[in-house]
């Protein structure tokens, strides 16, 4: 009935509201993610992202990632490790932990996200000569 | 092999084709000239003088014949048959090269007769030259590519399918610049010719006969001379070839601007090569008053230097002692605030790449603070009228003149390595035209006999005496040239020697009242210009000024040291090559090499000309005289001129010929100088010249020495000068 009439919404509202834990959180979280939404937390990888899903939400936007608090506002989807990548993307149904054919080697090394526009970033170097030999001053 | 061709003998040696066309500007002034003859060329009617080549007349109507061998400013060797035409009622065809016209010869240059004959050499020639043409250097600019493409056969009958081989020649080392591949010589013996007419150099032949023909140096030997680089423009093929180029460029990827060089007095102008903002090479453009179609191996090989220690960003020296890169805007207020603080405790040297330009707002802006402190790095005496009156610090009577002197006396100088393009020209008179060189000085191999008349100045005075056996020669001769050295005139007693020079220039009598007798050669580019504005030759002022900054526009050559300065003394370096003069700087602005800006220079005859930029300065360096107006603003005494139309207003305000480009102005004070210069004694030390062997030729300035091609070539010189003895 409460359905019918659209008032779901409202108590979802509500519910999201007091998942989040207050108005005032909700609205931080809303700030950083630009969405607030209500879900079950499945899992956590080692970098301290979480990941939720809510099978209410159509397929497609019903599994999501929050970022590890110490992100802040620089996220960015590079930032999910391989394993979890294929539950991000739905290529498995499967959380890492529960899949059993996932091998673990020890030479596996980690996660690296993408560091372009950091100081970390890759520069490939001209090995070129310069057209151009500059003079360099000795201590006179 | 054989010198003299047919119609050298025939004419007695005497007025071969060559040196009649090197003789018609001497022979103007004697009487009667021969009779004109008519000869068709293609049906067409041209009055020619007599002795004339079939080629030669050929040129007059805009028919060119192909030609290998032949080379205007060279003796004629007949030997590649390429120029064979047709002349009606002869059996054969006749080498156009080295026939004299006769009398109503009717010359057919596109007979089938003469088409045959050329499809016959050219298939000849190719029967034993290697297709190797994509790998070749020469590939685009090769006369042996495009002439058979224009006169070769249009079907091969090469059979050698299975390949035997074509003729193969061991390549020859013969230096650092020259590349030789000997299997692509066609034996034009253009490069002998050369070696042994104009360089003087004796070193080249050739070996066998007929297909086991061979171009070389007979013995294992490096061909060192001063104009060696030259027989690469010569070789029609890809013979020879330069070795600092070698593949690099093909000749459709280049831009091509034509510019002046400045690292001698001589102003050769140039063509420098550039692709993708690099200085590929720079080749000779010729121009009959200074540099003909030569270029000296200093001029034509240095352009490397152009690459390595550049001086590529405004730099400031720190509280530590070491010179620090910093921005324009920083350089600038720094060098700003101590040209206040100086007021006119200021002064600049000018050192030997100095443009007219850069010269003429210096001084603007020296002189709006008060000071007169402007030098050159390069002395020249200031007694007597010093360089108030021009003919007294000019080569007077041209490159061009010397050629037609009859008596040269050399005071003081080198001209061999000093300026190859003016010793070529005194070679060239004294092999065709008898001209007789005498010299004071050192005794230098200039490649001609000269008599030596020992290194003692005191010559100078026997001669105008008449005590000295040479004063006689002098005075009987109808064009005598008198050339002096910088070097010379750079001595404490050079004052001394310009005067007695000047008053035995006036003692001579020269047939033509526009002979000039008295000529000065200097050694770099910037001295005449620098003259001409008013800058005072040597350092003096700088040393005894207690000036507060100095400002140095490239002065290199070590004139200035930091113990001729205050201890506080804030020393400003402008300039393209971090050198001797960078190393004093307590602030260095990088400016522009000569190949990065248009720019006025004004060599020893007073010719100013103009480069043209063919690169952009490197890094954040940028053309010297925007470099001092900008600076001028800084300070407070903003210079009027705000583009390059503007800036050489003022230098034809200040000497109009320093726009006419292209031109020299004459100079005839040359009475009222030796009447004004004082007669002091002279020193009895020996005349000396710097540059006195091939080695000290290749690095003299900041852009020779930067230039790892200019260090192999004294490396070469030495090498073979221990072979030697």
């Amino acid at each position: 009935m409460a359905n019918y009439f659209g008032l779901s919404a409202i108590t979802n509202f509500f519910k999201t509201i007091s998942s989040h834990g207050g108005l005032r959180a909700s609205l931080a979280k809303m700030y950083r993610m630009d969405s607030v939404r209500m879900g079950t937390c499945v899992g956590t990888d080692k970098y301290g992202n979480k990941y939720y899903e809510n099978k209410s939400y159509f397929y497609g936007r019903n599994r999501w990632i929050e970022y590890a608090p110490y992100y802040a506002l620089e996220y960015d989807g590079s930032q999910i490790p391989a394993e979890w990548f294929g539950w991000m993307h739905y290529k498995t149904d499967l959380i890492p932990s529960q899949d059993p054919s996932r091998p673990q080697y020890k030479w596996m090394t980690d996660h690296t996200e993408n560091l372009t526009g950091t100081p970390g970033q890759y520069m490939p170097y001209s090995t070129t000569r310069p057209k151009i030999e500059a003079w360099s001053p000795t201590k006179a | 092999m054989l010198r003299f061709t047919v119609s050298k003998v025939l004419n007695g040696a005497k007025n071969g084709p060559k040196t009649l066309t090197v003789l018609t500007r001497w022979q103007s002034d004697q009487a009667k000239k021969p009779e004109k003859i008519e000869v068709f060329i293609d049906d067409k009617s041209v009055m020619v003088e007599p002795g004339t080549t079939v080629l030669q007349a050929a040129a007059l109507v805009g028919v060119e014949i192909p030609r290998f061998c032949y080379h205007e400013r060279l003796a004629v060797a007949g030997n590649c048959r390429m120029c064979l035409v047709e002349v009606e009622k002869s059996p054969k065809p006749v080498a156009a090269c080295a026939m004299p016209v006769m009398k109503g010869w009717r010359v057919k240059t596109d007979s089938e007769m003469t088409r045959k004959a050329r499809e016959g050499v050219m298939e000849f020639l190719l029967v034993n030259h290697p297709l190797d043409c994509p790998i070749c250097d020469q590939g685009g600019e090769c006369d042996l590519q495009d002439q058979s493409m224009a006169f070769g056969s249009d079907r091969s009958r090469f059979v050698d399918n299975d390949f035997s081989g074509k003729r193969a020649v061991e390549d020859k080392d013969i230096g650092p610049l020259i590349k030789t591949t000997m299997t692509r010589c066609i034996h034009c013996t253009r490069c002998i010719r050369f070696a042994s007419e104009v360089a003087g150099v004796d070193d080249l032949g050739t070996t066998g006969r007929g297909s086991d023909m061979q171009v070389g140096t007979y013995i294992e030997k490096l061909f060192l001379s001063e104009l060696s680089g030259n027989i690469i423009d010569l070789c029609p093929v890809g013979a020879l070839t330069s070795k600092p180029y070698s593949f690099t460029a093909r000749p459709w990827e280049i831009r091509k601007v034509d510019s002046i060089d400045v690292l001698d007095a001589v102003g050769s102008n140039i063509v420098v090569s550039t692709r993708t903002g690099e200085v590929l090479r720079i080749m000779p453009r010729i121009n009959e008053e200074i540099n003909e179609e030569w270029l000296s191996d200093k001029s034509r090989f240095a352009y490397d230097g152009l690459k390595r220690q550049r001086l590529v960003t405004p730099m400031l020296r720190d509280s530590s002692g070491e010179l620090k890169p910093v921005d324009w805007e920083a350089a600038l207020l720094t060098v700003g605030k101590q040209i206040k603080n100086a007021g006119d405790k200021i002064g600049a040297v000018a050192g030997g790449f100095a443009d007219a330009e850069l010269l003429i707002s210096v001084k603007d802006l020296l002189n709006r603070l008060g000071s007169e402190n402007l030098c050159t790095e390069h002395v020249f005496p200031m007694d007597g009228s010093g360089t108030d009156l021009r003919s007294s610090y000019l080569l007077n009577n041209k490159i061009a003149g010397a050629e037609e002197a009859d008596l040269v006396l050399l005071v003081g100088t080198n001209p061999r390595l000093e300026a190859p393009l003016l010793n070529s020209r005194l070679r060239k008179a004294y092999i065709h035209k008898e001209l007789e060189v005498a010299m004071i000085g050192p005794e230098v191999d200039l490649r001609y006999e000269y008599e030596h008349l020992g290194a003692d100045p005191n010559v100078l005075k026997n001669i105008a005496s008449g005590s000295h056996a040479f004063a006689k020669k002098l005075k009987s001769a109808k064009r005598p040239l008198i050339i002096v050295g910088s070097d010379t005139l750079e001595r404490p007693d050079g004052a001394a020697i310009l005067a007695s020079v000047q008053a035995l220039a006036s003692s001579a009598s020269p047939q033509e009242k526009s002979w000039k007798v008295l000529n000065v050669l200097h050694k770099v580019a910037s001295q005449v210009a620098a003259l001409d504005i008013g800058y005072t030759p040597g350092v003096e002022k700088i040393r005894n000024g207690n000036l507060k900054v100095v400002f140095l526009l490239g002065a290199d050559e070590g004139a200035i040291t930091k113990e001729d300065l205050p201890k506080d003394c804030f020393v400003i370096y402008q300039g393209h090559h971090g050198d001797r003069g960078a190393l004093l700087a307590d602030a260095v602005l990088p400016g522009a090499a000569y190949t990065e800006k248009q720019a006025t220079y004004v060599n020893t005859e007073g010719r100013a000309q103009q480069t043209l930029v063919a690169v952009t300065p490197p890094g954040r360096a940028r053309e010297d005289w925007k470099i001092v107006r900008a600076l001028s603003e800084v300070v407070g005494e903003k210079l009027p001129y705000d583009n390059l139309d503007e800036i050489r207003d003022r230098l034809e305000q200040v000497a109009p010929h320093l726009t006419r480009y292209g031109r020299a102005e004459n100079a005839n004070y040359f009475k009222q100088a030796a009447a004004l210069a004082k007669s002091a004694n002279l020193d009895s030390t020996p005349l000396d010249v710097k540059i006195k062997e091939l080695k000290d030729f290749y690095m003299t300035d900041s852009i020779s020495r930067a230039s790892p091609t200019m260090a192999k070539c004294v490396q070469a010189a030495l090498k073979q000068k221990e072979a030697k003895c």
